[in-house]
């Protein structure tokens, strides 16, 4: 049952990271980034490092994506081609 | 031309980086003193359950001194950067 | 920000906020005990600030807390811990050393070796920079987020 949720996590892993990168709605990205750090905070829990995950649960999903829209709200919506 | 050049670079980095990456073995620490005194002397001195946070903040503690003044100076950086935007009112913003 | 979200995110962020911020002064006083620590809860604590200061509007939540609250927990938390550190020179030990641990009185019991059920009252000076670095975290991570915010506002306002 965890191999099944292990291999879940790392599947949604690369998928979210590159939907970061894929795409043109900077907003929409900075939530995909929230979701991609949750999943990483998963990870770290089934590699048995609490301590990281609890850390990469706060920092990651909470404050980066709060920095990250302040930032785009100052700026532009969308990606400069 | 620049696209074929930046796939050349980017077929051999992945290549070079993936070799360096299955010939180092994984997993097998060739040296493992500190961590076995740890595990046998965290508890009795330190009397702490949690050998993470007896090593970071005894045995380890100047790395956490380390990290609490990076944090102040990104605390510091932050407020000059707004506090000058904050004063120049009659600045021109485009 | 200058607007404020809807009635039922700023009542939701309202009542997750006094989860949160016990969640995170549990995780930093068992952080001798349990997985995480000073950082770790302090970070959480001030996630719990930030959802405040995202739901509501930035002159309500200074209403609330001032800038002036923030700048001192940071500078109280790293006085605290530099001091807790610099304490064991005129008792005649090494600097950081942990000289309250096993000695007694305050985070000084003595804990017996092997699989125990977790006293919290142990592990010396641990505890006491476990607060001190979730203080400054704390107070650390929600100025840097209250200082872009009202960068931002004034910004805006200026235009």
């Amino acid at each position: 049952m965890i191999e099944l949720i292990h291999i879940l996590v790392l599947f949604g892993l690369i998928i979210t990271a590159a939907l970061i990168v894929w795409q043109k709605d900077l907003i929409a990205a900075a939530v995909t980034f929230a979701a991609f750090s949750f999943l990483l905070s998963i990870e770290f829990y089934i590699l048995q490092a609490p301590d990281v995950a609890i850390a990469e649960a706060a920092v990651g999903a909470g404050v980066s994506t709060a920095i990250f829209i302040i930032a785009i709200r100052a700026t532009h919506n969308q990606e400069v081609t | 031309m620049r696209s074929i050049v930046a796939g050349i670079t980017l077929v051999v980095l992945a290549v070079a980086l993936l070799f360096a990456a299955v010939s180092i073995p994984f997993g097998n620490p060739a040296m493992s003193d500190m961590d076995d005194y740890f595990i046998a002397h965290g508890q009795e001195q330190t009397s702490a359950n949690n050998i993470v946070t007896s090593i970071v903040f005894d045995y380890r503690a100047f790395d956490t001194l380390g990290e609490a003044c990076v944090l102040f100076t990104a605390v510091f950086g932050v407020s000059v950067l707004f506090r000058l935007r904050k004063k120049e009112e009659d600045y021109e913003y485009e | 920000m200058s607007d404020c979200m809807s009635k039922i995110i700023r009542t939701t962020a309202d009542i997750m906020f006094m989860f949160i911020v016990v969640f995170g002064f549990y995780i930093v006083l068992h952080g001798h005990l349990t997985p995480g620590g000073g950082f770790q809860g302090g970070a959480v604590i001030a996630t719990g600030f930030i959802l405040l200061i995202v739901a509501h509007k930035l002159d309500d939540f200074l209403g609330w807390f001032k800038k002036k609250a923030f700048q001192n927990f940071e500078m109280s938390g790293l006085i605290l811990f530099i001091g807790t550190a610099l304490a064991a020179i005129p008792l005649g030990y090494l600097f950081f050393m942990n000289f309250l641990s096993g000695a007694g009185g305050l985070f000084g019991q003595v804990v017996p070796y092997g699989v125990n059920p977790g006293f919290l009252n142990t592990a010396g000076t641990i505890p006491i920079m476990n607060i001190a670095v979730g203080i400054e975290v704390l107070g650390g991570l929600s100025i840097i987020i209250l200082y872009m915010t009202s960068g931002i506002s004034n910004h805006e306002e200026g235009e």
